[in-house]
């Protein structure tokens, strides 16, 4: 038992960097393994019989295991889809080859891996789960197998690592799997053309089974199905998984990604033997039995001598009688790991120290300049640097001209894109898995909702469910307001993103090193970043002024190399807690307090909103008798609710207000604007307020 | 009619632009294209031609002025007598009292003074008024301790957080004790008996819920604290001052949870013992509901403390800042026929005689 268990740890290495011998693995009798492990199905008919027998067994066994209350969570088996899902992964042979899977992954995933009692213990929940229990039947990792539960979200994500490979010169290509339903979702789309613009080696696999969950195909595609392919200038395949040129065919899609490096689009046919999930099989009796009948694995079956079957049939049950037996010795998932967030624990903020502080620029600049000086500079130092966004290129250089003379100087690593928000963030994320550097802009911070699903269910979530993956990527984006732009490219959205676990959220002002900050976040900060930059902001000159950083608090991840500033008065009357675009407005109303109402007033300012260096921010905050923090956005469920309910949690007693935005859109007209925005007044009457309390 | 000249946009990404030289003078006489100004940002330098004959009215910027796109940079006229019209008033103040400063009124309400007694110098009151005031009416005391800032070494590794708000209070009365009084502290053991009996009978013939024992000795001590001179402090400085209270303000402890509060009768030597004993049971209904007011806590000459609650026998009270005086209420003995009367304080208002004397009416019951 010791020694399978240590062959299967040994197998979950994803760090791995050379291939490993699997000493005594438990995997399908009569196959074998190549020298990095991963099982050698070869075309011969009791093989194929033999493997997806194998799948078939596990499949039938985690029913069998639910519906003894053995699992918790759901599943999604490929029972009858068994060939479908082998036919692909088994061609991919190249060490560097991706596999990106869906919530119905696991004959990919046994293809791929070979890797039973890790399939089946992880969908128990056990120890011995290739994920440690932590992402269940839906979301696997293993080594370049990733799955995740959302439909089309790795179609993005495929096309950046695709990328990658590319860029590395490597001959490995990536096979992402959708289902026909997937088919309705936009994503798909961005990143088929994504995938065609750039090229990227990357093959869409559509495995049509004619039904969703309960809905059958006719009542959610229009149209032709190859011809979505089609029209982005993707190669098209279609074959049935009951066809015997199943195999070539799928072999021939890969070798033809692989030779041409452009995209494939290939559709199996196939057909659901069980339930979409459990239990919510609607179909009809005589639709199973047509099913039934025409089943490929079976008729394979069929074809082989019967004693050759019933040998195959028996070594299978073996095979599965073993693996549920070690998946159930296996101890329930114990997370020794487990950490209140998903950033480093104090002792470890060592190894993400800031980065050394840049020399002082010789003469004045703009915020512009110096975070275009600070892209040029992260180009210059690290090829793993990629910049990519709509419209970057010169002689337009970004819709706000951070980019502006990049694209020029390190062609095909200042890259324009199509308009393709949430692509082009999967596109990052993949970048980022195969260890690059991408930093994103996206025109409009507006526009950050459209790459939402990319952040808040795969960004965050690969640290989070496999800790041994890190996505180092950062997001840039012109945020904020009074440019009269209206409603839906005014907004400052960091209320909605600083509530997502594991994104880091900055902000920086004109009163910080931006430069700085940016180069942190792209080289010491391995963690999926927002980085909002103030469209009023760009113009004005950098200048800490009379401001010095907050000492960083141990405990507060990030607060080093993000730092918060402070500018102090002698005798302070109140502090103003602010970031971003509100900053000027905000040391405008300090002026006139301390003119006609002859107040001090100290005033810090954020650049890390999430997550929010609370220790640092509590122990400078706690000696005030008001606070009032400022911010442009709307105030409701925001950064500062966040820093109020904090400082509450801690016993402050003293008086705050609020300052931001009432929850209505931006106006476009310069006055209704500058009525909803808040200003100085705003900030003035609310620390008289605060103070006359 | 005057006509504004305004700051252009240069690029379309900027949105202030820098004044780097005004080419004309109020009163000048300008044609179509001669320059009035030059403007510039990061990238690139423009001319501002006037766009037809005039006369320059008024300049509404100055060299080396950042000033907003769009905004008028200055007025041009057909005639040089013509007025530009009126910028719109600024912003307005949003005082809620006009009549002074804010950091004015945070002065006067840490001083617990009242802006008609101090004099203004303009039309609102400032800062420095009640500054040159309290310099030449020195307040009673600090009402906040000197922060001294420790430089020991911590023995042991330790962690630091702020002192609640009822530390705080404890901080400022040591301190205050320590630096400002001379305190002193007497006991004498009396009958609890007769006070129990006088108690009993005062709860009964006015039908209340809980024993007024407690706020009837309160109310004998604001009876005859002044009379006794423990209703008074000392202002230091050149030369020290006796203060005598006009009014017995008795602050009595609550003991609310985790927080002690110090909730204040006012004028409780004016007060009939009923109407005290009425008033004293309001506050202490607020301080368990931690509803009390700041002002409900603020002013007291003189204290009550008992920590007969928790069965403690005799303990000596800390004087309360500005107060002479501090009593302190125990259990009595278990066989209910003694007990002991604490009191600390201010040696330098009573003698010890006249503290003894004090605290012996304290513990015989007046007649209700």
């Amino acid at each position: 038992m010791d020694t399978l268990r240590r062959s299967v740890e040994q197998t979950h290495d994803m760090n791995m960097q050379s291939p490993v011998t699997v000493s005594d693995p438990i995997g399908v009798p009569g196959i074998a393994r190549g020298s990095d492990g991963r099982p050698i199905i070869p075309a011969d008919p009791a093989a194929l019989y033999a493997y997806a027998q194998a799948i078939r067994g596990t499949e039938t066994l985690l029913l069998d295991l639910f519906s003894k209350g053995q699992l918790s969570g759901t599943t999604h088996t490929c029972l009858g889809q068994e060939f479908c899902q082998m036919a692909v992964v088994r061609a991919l042979r190249h060490a560097d080859d991706a596999v990106l899977s869906n919530h119905r992954n696991h004959g990919h995933f046994l293809t791929y891996a070979g890797d039973f009692v890790g399939l089946v213990a992880e969908v128990m929940g056990r120890e011995a789960g290739v994920c440690g229990g932590r992402g269940g039947s839906q979301h696997m990792a293993f080594r370049h197998f990733h799955s995740n539960g959302v439909q089309a979200g790795m179609t993005g994500i495929a096309v950046g690592l695709a990328r990658a490979r590319e860029m590395d010169g490597s001959e490995g290509i990536v096979a992402v799997m959708i289902g026909d339903g997937t088919l309705g979702e936009g994503l798909l789309y961005e990143s088929m053309n994504l995938a065609s613009v750039w090229p990227a080696p990357v093959l869409f696999v559509v495995e049509h089974n004619g039904i969703a969950q309960t809905t059958e195909t006719a009542g959610t595609i229009g149209g032709d199905m190859l011809a979505r392919g089609a029209a982005f200038g993707l190669t098209t395949r279609r074959v049935s998984d009951a066809d015997p040129a199943l195999w070539r065919i799928a072999a021939e899609a890969v070798d033809e990604v692989r030779a041409t490096r452009r995209p494939g689009f290939l559709v199996i046919d196939t057909f659901r033997l069980g339930p979409h999930s459990k239990g919510d099989d609607l179909r009809t009796e005589s639709e199973i039995a047509t099913i039934r009948a025409r089943d490929p694995v079976a008729r394979l079956g069929d074809s082989l001598d019967s004693e050759r079957r019933a040998a195959i049939d028996t070594s299978v049950a073996d095979l599965i009688a073993q693996v549920a037996a070690t998946a159930a010795a296996s101890s329930e998932a114990t997370d020794r790991a487990f950490r209140p967030s998903m950033f480093p624990p104090p002792t470890c903020l060592s190894d993400i120290a800031p980065a050394p502080p840049a020399p002082p620029a010789t003469t004045a600049r703009s915020v512009r300049t110096a975070l275009n000086a600070a892209i040029g500079e992260l180009l210059n130092d690290d090829p793993r640097t990629i910049v990519m966004g709509e419209d970057l290129h010169d002689p337009y250089g970004g819709a706000f001209k951070v980019t502006a003379g990049l694209s020029q100087r390190y062609a095909g690593r200042v890259v324009s894109t199509p308009i393709s928000e949430a692509a082009l963030t999967g596109a990052a994320i993949g970048l980022a898995l195969a260890g690059y550097r991408p930093i994103v802009e996206i025109m409009f911070a507006d526009f950050l909702t459209l790459c939402a699903d990319q952040i808040y269910n795969h960004a965050v979530k690969f640290a989070g469910v496999f800790p041994e993956l890190s996505v180092p990527m950062v997001i840039r984006t012109p945020a904020g307001g009074r440019r009269g732009y209206g409603p839906t490219h005014s907004q400052s959205p960091e209320n909605i993103f600083a509530a997502i676990p594991g994104l880091t959220v900055l902000y920086g002002s004109q009163r910080h090193d931006n430069a700085a900050l940016l180069r942190n976040a792209v080289q010491h900060w391995p963690y999926p970043t927002l980085f909002l930059e103030h469209k009023l902001v760009y113009g004005a000159t950098e200048d800490p002024g009379r401001y010095r950083p907050l000492p960083a608090h141990a405990k507060d991840a990030g607060g080093a190399a993000f730092p918060t500033l402070c500018r102090r008065s002698a005798t302070p009357d109140a502090a103003i807690v602010t970031y971003g675009g509100m900053v000027p407005f905000v040391e405008a109303a300090g002026e006139r307090l301390a003119q006609e109402e002859e107040l001090d007033l100290d005033i810090l300012v954020l650049a890390l909103l999430a997550p929010l260096p609370r220790h640092a921010l509590i122990e400078a905050l706690f000696g005030y008798d008001a606070i009032v923090i400022a911010e442009e956005t709307h105030s409701g469920y925001g950064v500062g609710a966040e820093l109020i309910a904090c400082l509450a949690e801690s016993g402050y007693r003293g008086t705050i207000r609020r300052v931001g935005a009432p929850p209505v859109p931006i106006p476009s007209a310069r006055s209704l604007e500058s009525a909803v925005l808040p200003g100085a007044d705003s900030v003035v009457a609310a620390v008289l307020d605060a103070i006359a309390a | 009619m005057a006509q504004p000249v305004h700051a252009p946009r240069v690029n379309n990404n900027d949105d202030v632009v820098k004044v780097a030289r005004i080419c004309v003078q109020v009163g000048d006489a300008v044609a179509a294209g001669d320059l009035l100004m030059e403007l510039e940002t990061e990238k690139a330098t423009v001319d501002v031609e006037a766009e037809s004959d005039g006369y320059v009215l008024a300049v509404a910027c100055e060299q080396g002025q950042d000033i907003a796109v769009g905004a008028v940079a200055l007025w041009l006229g057909a005639t040089p007598d013509e007025a530009p019209p009126q910028a719109s008033a600024g912003p307005v103040t949003m005082v809620a009292d006009s009549g002074m400063t804010a950091k004015a009124r945070l002065l006067l309400r840490r001083h617990a003074l009242s802006a008609g007694a101090v004099p203004r110098t303009a039309a609102r009151l400032t800062a420095a008024d009640v500054e040159a005031y309290l310099a030449l009416h020195p307040p009673a005391a600090s009402s906040a301790p000197t922060p001294r800032r420790s430089s020991i070494e911590l023995p042991a590794p330790a962690e630091t957080s702020p002192l609640s708000s009822t530390a705080r209070g404890m901080l400022a009365t040591v301190t205050w004790q320590r630096d400002h009084a001379a305190a002193a502290y007497l006991e004498l053991e009396y009958d609890p008996r007769p006070w129990e009996a006088a108690a009993a009978a005062f709860m009964r013939e006015r039908r209340l819920l809980f024993s007024p024992l407690l706020s009837l000795m309160a109310h004998r001590l604001a009876q005859f604290a002044h009379n006794a001179g423990a209703n008074a402090t000392v202002l230091e400085g050149e030369t020290a001052q006796l203060v005598r209270y006009k009014q017995a303000n008795l602050g009595f402890t609550v003991q609310a949870g985790e927080v002690l509060y110090f909730c204040v009768v006012n004028a409780a030597d004016t007060l009939a013992a009923s109407d005290f004993v009425h008033k004293l049971f309001y506050l202490q209904r607020r301080a368990m509901g931690h509803n009390l007011t700041s002002a409900e806590m603020r002013g007291a000459t003189i204290g009550f403390t008992s920590m007969a609650r928790w069965g403690v026998r005799r303990h000596q009270p800390v004087l309360a800042p500005n107060t002479g005086v501090m009593i302190a209420h125990s259990a009595s003995a278990p066989d209910g026929e003694s007990a002991i009367l604490g009191m600390t304080y201010d040696h330098r208002l009573l003698s010890g005689f006249d503290a003894v004397r004090l605290l012996k009416t304290l513990t015989q019951p007046g007649s209700y």
